[in-house]
């Protein structure tokens, strides 16, 4: 299991484009893939989890992936949730 | 047998249908609420499986139908819906609560959507907003899977289905079977709602804005739809079906005695070449243009491309569009005219005291210039086609033609910095729909390849009448002679330029128009498809020498009626059984 704090960094926050982008992209990893903020989880494959956490720019979330290609996915949902990708 | 009515509406697309109404509803289902034994909360949760199933199959149903017919990527905005109808956290959170309440899955799926559509109201963010017509959408869906209620489509539609709703929806509206769908009757809905347009484009005879009336309508009842008078009659008596079926008959008949006509070529009897070609608005409606004869497209309204979906186009999107588009019409051109809607349609949904005056068409582009860069970015790309003029409207100033070329000349710059071919030789148009515009033409001229004149507006803008206002209406006509001295005007200024001068309104499809505009000079006629092959009929009658005689004394008349029946005596005279050609 891969465990990281993680700084928001996209401009409009984990909003619309970035959040589906990240739904998608989550969707393909086998791992399952899991947000928390302010003491909240979601299920990151989720549109819905994802859009009750409000996360703005500059909010700190935990991204959290567990299985056989956590590190995989980990790197891959970090650039989005940076707004790098 | 109920009395025979006949309810007024707004006539949104033209011609006449007798048929059976197909009703079209969108019923509200009603959520129960029951306890379920513990036993069977299994089946509870495989019945919610396979609902979520049959809607996704719906759903990309539905998308394919839209891509395909009016644009590739336009079913897109369904992808929300179907990601929201997967959603993970409500289907996990629908499953638990079954168990965990021990209740049916209808009262727990539709707790649970109303819950989330709740959350997406509350965002501060528009895009999430805005899905929450979405959420719902497809709550309902999956609902009347549930509840085993058949989603009636207007895909059922048995042929010779006239369609009958209080509404259609947008994603619906493109579904329309021209096949099997003859006519369309609602309660809402106005000249530009997507039902609207689609009827226009296939050609179906509708009429919209009706107001309650199909609570007393029942599936399958005789019912007509008269888009020349604006009138759709319910439980019409015997003798108004016949002479409905009759009018039908006689408007065929015309209809295959023009179809020879479309093969003609457009010039007058004295061999000079006028191009006849379409208005369209749809991808679909080039076969139309092709069917009439028209010789290239005079005016594609990109409108519907921002209307069809969610916000605005995206280049990719528009490009695909216009490229398919130039390679279809190819080697004819292809006008493509930029965005001509109110700026509330994709900024914001202020509310203007007068539209038609206010921040519309290029005003909007050049306010907002990087939505208008993407738009003649798009266009420009698909120029390679080497068949592809781009047309400005609502000009009404020097300055606004000024900055228009100055951005059209940048995107150009950009592109060639990238390395993007275009046509750099794409001739470049106005619209000459104002009068401030139709007097400006000697100082315009210059600066643009042509003009269109927009008759429509320029006679609205003239006159200063809405048309859609039953109490004036009768005052709009194109025959006034104030909009005459301006078409002449521009021509003119046209001409003195060296560049053509085209005319794409309703004008143009008129076969009294024709020998007054080929003697002001007119070089394109564009029209919509079906009244192409009734223009080369005129126009082959012609003669230049006669037309310019005619178009000489038609300017000394004082009203439009005097302009009209010296226009009829002569069309007439020239080409007798007109008339029954003109209905």
């Amino acid at each position: 299991m891969i465990k990281e704090t993680i700084t928001i960094l996209n401009e409009n926050g984990l909003h619309a484009l970035p959040a589906s982008r990240f739904v998608k992209l989550a969707e393909k990893f086998k791992s399952r893939v899991e947000l928390i903020k302010d003491g909240v989880k979601v299920n990151g494959k989720s549109i819905m989890g994802i859009l009750t956490l409000a996360c703005e720019k500059g909010a700190k979330v935990i991204l959290v992936c567990n299985g056989e290609d956590e590190k995989e996915a980990f790197n891959a949902l970090r650039q989005i949730l940076e707004g790098q990708d | 047998m109920p009395k025979e009515k006949i309810l007024h509406g707004v006539p949104a697309s033209k011609g006449v249908a007798v048929g059976k109404a197909f009703i079209y509803e969108i019923k509200k289902t009603e959520i129960f609420q029951t306890p379920i034994l513990s036993v069977y909360l299994k089946d509870e949760v495989s019945r919610f499986e396979k609902a979520v199933e049959k809607t996704r199959e719906e759903l990309k149903k539905i998308k394919e139908q839209i891509n395909r017919e009016i644009g590739e990527d336009f079913g897109q905005f369904l992808n929300a819906q179907i990601m929201m109808l997967e959603d993970e956290t409500i289907i996990e959170s629908v499953k638990q609560r079954i168990f965990n309440e021990k209740k049916n899955v209808e009262y727990i799926y539709n707790e649970v959507i109303s819950e989330y559509a709740k959350k997406l109201g509350e965002s501060k963010n528009a895009y999430f907003k805005e899905r929450v017509v979405d959420i719902y959408d497809v709550g309902e869906r999956v609902l009347k899977n549930l509840l085993g209620v058949s989603h009636t489509s207007v895909l059922e539609a048995p042929p010779g289905s006239i369609i009958v709703a209080r509404d259609i929806p947008p994603s619906e509206a493109t579904l329309i079977n021209p096949k099997n769908v003859v006519g369309i009757a609602m309660e809402l809905g106005g000249r530009t709602s997507h039902t609207a347009i689609t009827a226009r484009a296939f050609e179906i005879p509708a009429i919209l804005g009706i107001g309650e009336f199909i609570n007393k309508v029942q599936n399958g009842d005789d019912i007509i739809v008269d888009g020349e008078r604006g009138i759709v009659i319910i439980h019409p008596g015997s003798g108004r079906i016949s002479f409905y079926e009759e009018q039908k008959k006689k408007t065929q008949q015309i209809a295959k005695a023009l179809l020879p006509a479309c093969e003609l070529s457009p010039e007058t009897r004295d061999g000079k070449r006028i191009d006849i070609s379409a208005n369209i608005e749809f991808f679909a409606e080039v076969d139309h243009a092709v069917k009439y004869g028209a010789v290239g497209i005079g005016l594609f309204r990109t409108e519907f491309l921002y209307l069809a979906r969610r916000g605005s186009p995206s280049e990719e999107e528009q490009f695909k569009v216009y490229n398919a588009l130039a390679k279809k019409v190819r080697p004819h051109p292809v006008i493509i005219r930029t965005y001509d809607l109110g700026g509330d349609k994709i900024f914001s949904d202020y509310h203007e005291a007068n539209p038609f005056l206010g921040w519309r068409a290029i005003r909007v582009c050049l306010q907002e210039t990087d939505f208008f860069k993407t738009q003649i970015r798009a266009i420009l790309r698909a120029s390679v086609n080497k068949n592809i003029k781009i047309m400005f409207p609502m000009i009404s100033t020097y300055e606004e033609i000024k900055r228009v070329k100055l951005i059209f000349n940048e995107v150009k710059q950009e592109l060639k910095s990238k390395k993007i071919e275009f046509d750099d030789s794409i001739q470049l148009g106005i619209m000459v729909e104002t009068p401030s515009a139709a007097l400006m033409g000697p100082l315009l001229a210059p600066e643009v390849d042509f003009f269109s004149i927009g008759s429509n507006d320029l006679t609205q803008y003239t006159l200063a009448v809405d048309r859609g206002n039953e109490r004036i209406s009768q005052l709009f006509d194109h025959f006034h002679p104030a909009v005459l001295k301006l078409i002449k005007e521009t021509i003119t200024a046209g001409h003195n330029g060296n560049i053509w001068v085209g005319l794409c309104g309703e004008l143009a499809g008129d076969p009294l128009a024709i020998p007054l505009l080929v003697g002001l000079g007119i070089d394109e006629l564009s029209m919509s498809p079906s009244s192409i092959p009734k223009a080369k009929l005129v126009l082959r009658t012609l003669t230049i020498a006669h037309c310019q005689e005619i178009a000489q004394e038609t300017l000394n008349f004082r009203t439009a009626l005097e302009v009209k029946k010296f226009l009829n005596r002569v069309v007439r005279k020239k080409f007798p059984g007109i008339e029954d050609l003109m209905k």
